[in-house]
């Protein structure tokens, strides 16, 4: 047993010794934990921000510039108002506004006389993102002023409003009450680069060894298949652990006031699960290939799906069903559950443990399964 | 440049790439792949969100007011739960992403011409995802407003309901989608996908090309040999260029039959556009095969220049007008966002080349840039 130790501690630092020795390598990882994470974190939002607006008042009453006044920053921005449809229409085919408001004639004089008017918005939808946004906004905008008109009109004030049937709205937002995008992205973008490299970098040094012809000579030492591979693993998760140690404490909690309400001891552990679990399947990607050139090929079609589809950058939920279940061998989407759940949720074990049971039985199915094919190999 | 020369070391790395049988499927399968299992399952719609319900009143009303959200398909219900502490740990274990809490004497207060008040607890992980909810939740209770104030007024002022809905809506909003006239995000991303795949695959087979010379020691037969540095890098590259420009077809393909986007532009002005930004990124592969010396090194590299541009700072996922200053400015400067505007314009809005030809002249001196860069840093004495 102590053999056993001391040779996979041996190899282990064979390991990290040959990462010291790549200084390309060593600024990429660099770069990864900090300037990436940074980058992400600090510019990217999917908020509706002075979304540009073009008004065509076909009214020009006091009615129809109260509507228009609603249209505020920071959501909206209304650049000018117009009389005509067709000049506006052609700004917005050329990308110039976004959203198109027009308003029809006699627009006051109808509200006066208690008939309904309509009021037509033009959204330039390609960027689905600011489309919903837009439209659900302006939908909010439109019927609070309708509602605001009626109640007026009707002659209800606040007094009237306590006597009548109403639903209030009691709404909080939790975890990130005023919906801070770097917090999202930064935390998104740190797990985006786990995966990535967790991935990679153990499958490309035991291709590696193959590619050279190194292999050889380890498969003739007393070493056994797990002891050839799993120092790897190892070397890596260690090497991952520490970049995000750096991207947390260098980039996440200084720059960005990412609210840790979990602990942090917990949150190292999963994602040392998590790495391995990855790693595992970086192993099996090493197996079916014979060089760098294929298990690159490999790792894209593995990482981009994942990447993608397990809700780092999207909302998972609306996925077609198919999807979302095949989602549930995806290490990432176990892990996204974890990661957001330790540092902005706060919660522990007694929540997680599903999720944290789920990781663990996937993460040791994948390194076994590429232990197994390796030892097939090799053996 | 010597033709013969250059149709020589091309026709060497054709035939590298067809012995590489793995490598060879790999090259055209991986972007047809991923632009099927991306187009078929990613989307920014937000929709059938989990929630659940803490229910004190358990009324018939209260009952009613539950399905207007797990009817519409923006909701999904869970299930009840006992009490605002469970809703607290469901959405601590991102189970649900909503709980609504009822209070009592729910049915009781709204029959007796009082106001009551709903608690909404919303997840906020994920600021667009919340923020998108809270539009819904704010929809559904003003519909629901506008319905009880109705047949309120129908009741006390004796108005008819049609009278009474005409009063309380007074104004109403019509909205209309343009180019994308479903707001189908299917359209948006299967256009945009073509993005996505057309800058990541292509750097990675140039790259790992020249790379795979460099690391194996082949590349001194070339450093040898009388083939000059212009006519190695073009040789080479000319087969990788080649297989993309055939995948720019597939993947047009896949976007118009496979995911149904409409195609309103000139095929021949966006293909043209698409060889531009194929060569283009090409060219940032060149690049990286030139500064690093390992495989691994090349393949990070390559991820980094390629992987963030093309996902978050094209403007396919995150809109770049809502972007700081500094990130617009960042979004610029890589390619995906020039090919992006030519992509959807030429499929959702029908441009041509007299409204995108400025897109494609940038993409051109990006490409000439990226590979006068690469030919001049290549040098056939290394100095190592």
């Amino acid at each position: 047993m102590r053999l056993w130790l001391r040779r996979l501690r041996v190899m282990t630092a064979k390991e990290l010794l040959q990462l010291s020795r790549d200084p390309v390598l060593l600024i990429i990882l660099a770069w990864f934990f900090t300037a990436e994470i940074y980058i992400a974190g600090s510019g990217i939002s999917m908020s509706l921000k002075h979304a540009s607006v073009t008004v065509v008042d076909l009214d020009q009453s006091e009615a129809s510039r109260e509507l228009v006044a609603r249209f505020r920053q920071p959501h909206f921005d209304v650049r000018e108002t117009g009389f005509s449809s067709r000049a506006a229409a052609a700004m917005l085919d050329r990308g110039e506004r976004m959203l198109l408001l027009e308003i029809p004639p006699g627009f006051e004089r109808d509200l006066e006389a208690g008939r309904a008017v309509e009021v037509q918005l033009q959204a330039d939808t390609t960027n689905t993102v600011l489309g919903t946004l837009a439209t659900s906004y302006a939908a909010q905008i439109v019927g609070r002023y309708a509602t605001d008109r009626a109640l007026d009109e009707l002659g209800i004030g606040d007094l009237q409003l306590a006597a009548m049937p109403r639903i209030e709205e009691r709404r909080r937002v939790w975890y990130n009450p005023n919906q801070v995008d770097p917090w999202f992205m930064s935390i998104s973008e740190l797990m985006t680069v786990i995966t990535m490299l967790s991935l990679m970098l153990p499958a490309a040094a035991a291709v590696r060894e193959k590619e050279r012809g190194t292999i050889e000579q380890l498969a003739v030492s007393p070493l056994t298949p797990f002891q050839i591979l799993f120092p790897k693993v190892i070397a890596m998760t260690l090497a991952i652990l520490a970049g995000t140690a750096v991207a947390l404490f260098g980039i996440l909690l200084p720059v960005f006031e990412v609210p840790v309400k979990g602990s942090l001891p917990f949150f190292f552990a999963v994602t040392a699960l998590y790495a391995l679990a990855v790693s595992g399947l970086g192993l099996f990607i090493a197996t079916l290939s014979r060089n760098l050139g294929q298990v690159s090929m490999l790792v894209i079609v593995v990482l981009m799906p994942m990447l993608l589809l397990s809700g780092a950058w999207t909302p998972p939920e609306a996925m077609p069903w198919l999807l979302r279940r095949l989602m549930v061998i995806s290490p990432l989407y176990w892990f996204i559950e974890l990661g957001y759940g330790i540092l902005l949720k706060g919660a522990g074990l007694e929540v997680l443990w599903d999720s944290v049971l789920g990781l663990a039985v996937l993460g040791s199915l994948l390194f076994a399964f590429g232990v197994f094919r390796f030892r097939r190999q090799f053996g | 440049m010597n033709r013969a020369r250059i149709l020589a070391v091309a026709s060497k790395e054709w035939r590298e790439i067809l012995r590489d049988r793995l490598f060879f499927t790999m090259a055209f399968g991986v972007p047809l792949l991923i632009m099927l299992v991306l187009g078929y399952g990613l989307s920014l719609d937000v929709e059938n969100i989990p929630f659940a319900v803490v229910d004190r009143d358990r009324s018939e009303l209260s009952r009613d007011y539950v399905h207007q959200f797990s009817d519409s398909r923006y909701f999904d219900l869970l299930g009840y739960a006992r009490d605002e502490r469970e809703l607290a740990r469901l959405l601590a274990d991102s189970r649900i992403r909503l709980g609504l809490v009822i209070p009592d004497r729910f049915q009781e207060r709204l029959q007796g011409d009082r106001p009551v008040e709903v608690q909404a607890l919303i997840d906020g992980m994920f600021p667009y995802r919340a923020q998108t909810t809270k539009g819904y939740l704010a929809a559904i209770h003003a519909e629901l407003n506008r319905e009880l104030l109705v047949e309120f007024l129908g009741r006390t002022r004796g108005m008819t309901p049609e009278r009474a809905a005409e009063r309380v809506a007074p104004v109403r909003l019509e909205q209309r989608y343009l180019f994308n006239q479903a707001l189908e995000s299917d359209w948006s991303m299967a256009s945009g996908l073509m993005m996505l795949v057309l800058m990541v695959s292509p750097p990675f087979l140039t790259a790992l090309g020249v790379v795979r010379e460099k690391e194996s020691g082949s590349i001194y037969n070339i450093y040898a040999s009388t083939v000059t540095r212009g006519e190695f890098i073009l040789g080479k590259l000319i087969p990788y260029v080649g297989v993309s420009c055939f995948n720019i077809l597939v993947l047009w393909w896949v976007a118009t039959r496979i995911f149904g986007a409409p195609f309103k532009g000139d095929p021949l002005f966006f293909y043209l556009a698409s060889v531009v930004y194929v060569i283009c990124t090409a060219g940032i592969g060149l690049l990286v095969s030139i500064l690093v010396r390992t495989q691994v090194a090349a393949v990070l590299l390559t991820m980094v220049i390629t992987f963030i541009p093309s996902m978050l700072y094209s403007g396919l996922l995150v809109p770049v007008e809502s972007m700081s200053r500094e990130a617009q400015l960042q979004a610029h400067l890589f390619p995906p966002f020039w090919y992006l505007q030519i992509a959807w314009g030429s499929f959702l809005k029908g441009l041509g080349w007299e409204r995108l030809w400025s897109q494609t002249a940038l993409l051109a001196g990006y490409a000439a840039v990226l590979w006068t860069l690469g030919l001049s840093l290549f040098h056939k004495r290394p100095k190592r």
